[in-house]
């Protein structure tokens, strides 16, 4: 290499360095008060690194609630809301899983048919999804809401999943559509002259031909499911039913922020996801890739 | 094993693109379907292969009717234009598929897919995916997962048409190799002629979901039934000139731009006809330049020249717009615009009815 492109080199990875310190800094002071006293997350002029390290934030995050009504303290005061910690990332969990599986396996036959039957409206569809998709969900809570309590299913996880397979649905189904749109038929009907019923084409050569496509689906539902607080905050009111978003708003009370259990939980939130894109970060950009060239 | 098509059509909508198609196909032959595009030959393979339904008739393989049939159940393979390899099997995988579904266990599997890739000389790519191929060798996976399979009919759509032209002079004489192995009935969709004439027993001239003639590639290239099959096959294509039907000396003869041609031997023509209007059709290589001044030869100028390699192609204007093209050796020079006189080869004469545009009968 010359000394000029050594020069861009340079220069194009310092201008990434900074990048990504600038994009990660919310993420590493987040981890850093986290494991601060208390004491020292408000001391000025603030420190990035711990003077002293602390777990007790984490500490008070997993005891759950049995630590507290083991500990003999007075049933009359309810317990402090770090103990329902393990209740919310468990609700989240169960919400976030539910409706990635719900989404993503209805998006993909949905998608599947669109691409190889004919039927009225099979070219509407996908694009009346998108637009469905575009409308703000604020616009759709409260309608769901009242259906929700119709149904009596207010304040239960179901009601979550429901509300959220609405949402990602048409993205996931436009998605998959673009997708299948780009895996030629021939291939099917090869596997059909080699002798496969068209279920077993569908499960050994449609299948895995779309699954960048189906991760990148699941993982859009994941995230949208899994950050969500609009719905978590309408349809829910229980401590215990709670997801994650909307229960660490308790450390906020009125009277004081307990900024160190809010990073505590912020980094217990991010943690999953973060190893869940490096895992399949490599299918996610092929997914999102093959659906906007060949779509 | 023979492949009958009874009465056969097939209709998209209002769309009709086969009409009542009867044809046999004989065992052990490499047939063609050649037509220009839209003109039913995949449609008719696709029907063949069950990835259609008919609109109406009927198809048999040796005596059984199939064509309520899956695809699965008529024990066919089909090489795609586009090869439809399974992007995410290795070409090991891809022979095997069809041998897997049929419930072969893997070691014979294994064994069987060898024998294949080592014919097709594609035993070093086992392991590779479709994507890390090329051209040439996808074709291979794709004739290894048909061959490996022991069909009793070979389709093919156009298999050869995704290659370079050098590619695909090599594998003409391939695939043609592999038919008179395999020892099955092929059936071969194209719309390159020469790729027709070189490899089949059997050309089927499509037009309009309708075949024109299904004949020898000879016969096919020398009696041409009718003008489509005429103009369709020959490179150049067929010379077309309106002639009148005259008397001269008391014998029929054609009228072209004022020139008496005497009727072709093959041809018989009588008094009756006299007046008649009639499309003589000469191949370019059928062509010659003749002297100026010969009586027989039709005069002209010299309106294009090409060269073609060995072959001259030389087009001589005989009346306005009016131009006959004639293929001579390279040698052969000729300015443009000079004077020139084309002549022709008598035996090689074709005449077409141009209302029905049906070849007149030959007496030969």
């Amino acid at each position: 290499m010359t000394a000029k492109e050594w020069a861009g080199r340079i220069a194009l990875y310092t201008i990434l360095i900074l990048v990504t310190i600038v994009v990660c800094f919310p993420l590493i002071w987040a981890f850093f008060t986290s494991v601060k006293p208390k004491d020292e997350i408000f001391l000025w002029p603030p420190t990035l690194w711990p003077n002293v390290w602390t777990f007790e934030n984490y500490t008070s995050l997993f005891a759950g609630k049995q630590a507290y009504f083991q500990g003999g303290s007075a049933a009359s005061s309810a317990p402090p809301p770090s103990a329902f910690f393990l209740d919310w990332f468990l609700n989240s969990v169960i919400v976030a899983v539910g409706t990635t599986l719900i989404s993503t396996i209805v998006s993909t036959l949905a998608a599947y048919s669109l691409t190889r039957f004919r039927f009225p409206g099979q070219r509407a569809v996908p694009y009346l999804a998108l637009v469905g998709y575009m409308v703000p969900s604020i616009i759709f809570v409260f309608p769901m809401f009242l259906v929700m309590a119709d149904l009596r299913l207010t304040d239960t996880l179901l009601s979550l999943i429901l509300g959220y397979v609405c949402i990602t649905l048409p993205f996931s189904l436009w998605l998959m559509w673009a997708f299948f749109r780009g895996v030629p038929i021939e291939i099917e009907e090869a596997a059909l002259v080699d002798g496969a019923s068209r279920l077993r084409v569908f499960f050994e050569i449609v299948l895995p031909t779309a699954w960048p496509g189906i991760v990148a689906a699941a993982i859009f539902t994941l995230i949208v499911s899994w950050n969500d607080y609009l719905f978590g905050r309408v349809f829910m009111n229980t401590m215990e039913n709670l997801p994650l978003t909307v229960g660490v708003m308790h450390f906020f009370d009125g009277t004081h922020v307990d900024w160190g259990l809010m990073m505590a939980s912020s980094v217990l939130m991010t943690v999953p996801m973060a190893i869940l894109f490096a895992l399949l970060q490599r299918h996610l950009v092929a997914g999102f890739g093959a659906g906007a060239v060949k779509g | 094993m023979d492949v009958r098509l009874e009465n056969l059509s097939k209709s998209f909508g209002s769309n009709s693109v086969l009409k009542a198609l009867d044809l046999t196909f004989p065992e052990r032959k490499f047939v063609t379907l050649l037509g220009p595009s839209g003109c039913g030959k995949t449609t008719l393979l696709r029907l063949i292969a069950g990835l259609e339904r008919a609109s109406g008739g009927a198809i048999h393989f040796g005596g059984e009717r199939v064509d309520h049939l899956a695809p699965a159940d008529r024990n066919i393979a089909m090489v795609f234009q586009s090869y439809a390899l399974y992007p995410t099997m290795d070409v090991a995988a891809n022979i095997g598929y069809g041998l897997k579904v049929r419930g072969m266990a893997a070691p014979e599997r294994s064994e069987k897919v060898g024998i294949v890739a080592k014919v097709l000389e594609i035993g070093h790519l086992l392991a590779r995916k479709p994507r890390a191929l090329s051209g040439g060798q996808r074709q291979r996976v794709a004739l290894g997962r048909a061959m490996v399979r022991k069909p009793d009919i070979f389709l093919m759509d156009e298999p050869l048409s995704n290659l370079d032209a050098k590619l695909r002079a090599t594998m003409r004489g391939e695939l043609k190799r592999f038919h008179l192995d395999l020892e099955t009935t092929s059936i071969y969709v194209t719309h390159d002629q020469l790729e027709a004439m070189t490899m089949s027993d059997l050309v089927a001239v499509m037009n309009e979901g309708v075949v024109q003639q299904f004949a020898t590639p000879e016969e096919v290239y020398d009696r041409p039934v009718n003008l489509f099959v005429a103009g369709f096959i020959g490179s150049p294509p067929m010379n077309f000139c309106d002639v009148t039907v005259a008397e001269h000396g008391g014998v029929p003869v054609l009228m072209l731009a004022g020139r008496a041609i005497p009727v072709p031997p093959q041809f018989t023509l009588t008094r009756a006809d006299e007046g008649r209007r009639l499309v003589l059709g000469v191949r370019p290589q059928d062509v010659r330049l003749a002297d100026l001044d010969d009586p027989t030869a039709v005069p002209g100028t010299v309106w294009m020249v090409e060269l073609i390699g060995s072959e001259r192609l030389i087009e001589v204007e005989v009346a306005p717009k009016l131009r006959i093209t004639s293929e001579v050796k390279a040698e052969v020079r000729a300015a443009i615009d000079a004077p020139a006189a084309v002549a022709f080869d008598d035996a090689k004469l074709h005449l077409f009815d141009p209302g029905t545009g049906l070849a007149l009968p030959r007496a030969d």
